[in-house]
């Protein structure tokens, strides 16, 4: 399962992940704080120039670009035809703004680097019972699975298929949860005799 | 002490593969319906996650599984993620899954679950509340707050969805059922 990373080094790599994290939550902040459009395009205008800065590297997010560009189209589209065109531009430039911050920081920063941000955020829950160094653990887990569960999904549809010649769909989801609350026991026992050192 | 630690690991385990399994309905094609309204199975993997898992195990895998997107994985049903989907109008609908999925569980665990028809009764109604209802109320909020639109018309414009997601209700019924003849020391509601 490959990240949205971008291998293609761009300026914005060299920067760290935690002031990344801050400079996108206080833009999501400050997005919301004004209406007023002219300050809001002038703040697209700077995160559209940011985010072409990054060159090459932003090929890898071209659909989540589309998709992005398709929901302002649509939402503007709406205002517009509910006469007010002035909030078409106020929303569609927060979304646009922020969304491509947030998409910039994926294709700029390592998942690993994001998931010790994350870690050192969520120690003070500690004394909640939040295990955060066990975020990493339940995350490669979380990997390891969607590739096994997906190979499972496409043989119970093959096995689906050879007995009726139809796809599976929805019927094949009861035995996919099933092989999984099964599997979920067998990893439980590894993990206890692990973790019991 | 082992006992404990056997529910621990179980939990842990439990967690981290129902996140895999709704990463995995992210990866199966959508199913459209007629007027092109899509059904992405990853709603249902929050209902299924509700009844399977009880609230707290249920509410721990959504928010890994937001994490891992948030990370960056591309996990979302066409393969979106990362911090942008956040900011989307449907963002609401995202926030509003690990809640979805703690009502469903807690709902559960006050219906009954003594056969498998009741259990599946029970998954019904529990999906319609949790799955349903309160992820399209943090949808709408989403909607109004990010889109800009009114209540009345985000609420019109959720209500779309609403047919499509009672189908979910009924599927994840139906799964609970084969569940609770298949695995029959299987607990519902955790």
């Amino acid at each position: 399962m490959g990240s949205l990373y971008s291998e293609h080094r761009t300026w914005l790599h060299a920067v760290p992940a935690a002031l990344k994290l801050v400079c996108l939550a206080l833009l999501g902040m400050g997005l919301f704080v004004t209406q007023q459009w002219p300050i809001l395009l002038c703040l697209a205008v700077v995160c559209v120039g940011l985010f072409a800065s990054l060159g090459k590297a932003t090929a890898r997010a071209k659909p989540l670009v589309m998709g992005v560009l398709v929901a302002g189209v649509l939402v503007a589209g709406f205002h517009v035809v509910m006469h007010q065109p002035q909030l078409a531009a106020v929303t569609v430039l927060r979304l646009l703004s922020a969304t491509l911050m947030g998409i910039a920081l994926t294709l700029t920063t390592r998942y690993t680097d994001l998931l010790q941000v994350f870690e050192q955020v969520l120690s003070p829950l500690r004394w909640l019972g939040v295990q955060s160094d066990r975020l990493a653990l339940q995350l490669a887990l979380m990997l390891r699975f969607t590739e096994h569960f997906f190979v499972v999904w496409r043989r119970l549809d093959d096995a689906h298929r050879l007995r009726t010649g139809k796809a599976g769909g929805f019927k094949i989801l009861a035995p996919l949860t099933i092989q999984m609350l099964v599997t979920a026991r067998r990893v439980a026992d590894a993990l206890h005799l692990r973790l019991r050192r | 002490m082992g006992e404990f630690m056997n529910t621990s690991t179980l939990s842990l385990a439990l967690v981290s593969l129902f996140a895999a399994l709704i990463a995995v309905l992210g990866l199966i094609p959508k199913i459209d319906l007629p007027l092109g309204v899509p059904i992405t199975l990853q709603t249902l993997g929050v209902m299924l996650a509700g009844c399977m898992l009880g609230p707290k195990r249920a509410l721990q895998a959504l928010l890994l599984f937001l994490a891992a997107v948030a990370l960056g994985l591309p996990l979302l049903s066409g393969g979106r993620g990362g911090l942008g989907v956040f900011f989307s109008p449907a963002s609401g609908y995202l926030i509003g899954w690990p809640v979805g999925a703690f009502v469903t569980g807690w709902m559960m665990t006050l219906l009954p679950n003594r056969s498998p028809r009741s259990s599946a009764i029970s998954a019904f109604l529990a999906s319609a509340m949790g799955g349903l209802l309160v992820v399209h109320v943090f949808g709408v909020v989403g909607l109004v707050n990010i889109a800009n639109l009114s209540w009345e018309q985000a609420i019109m414009g959720t209500l779309v969805f609403v047919p499509g997601d009672l189908i979910k209700c009924a599927l994840c019924a139906t799964v609970v059922h084969t569940v609770a003849r298949g695995l029959p020391d299987w607990r519902f509601g955790g």
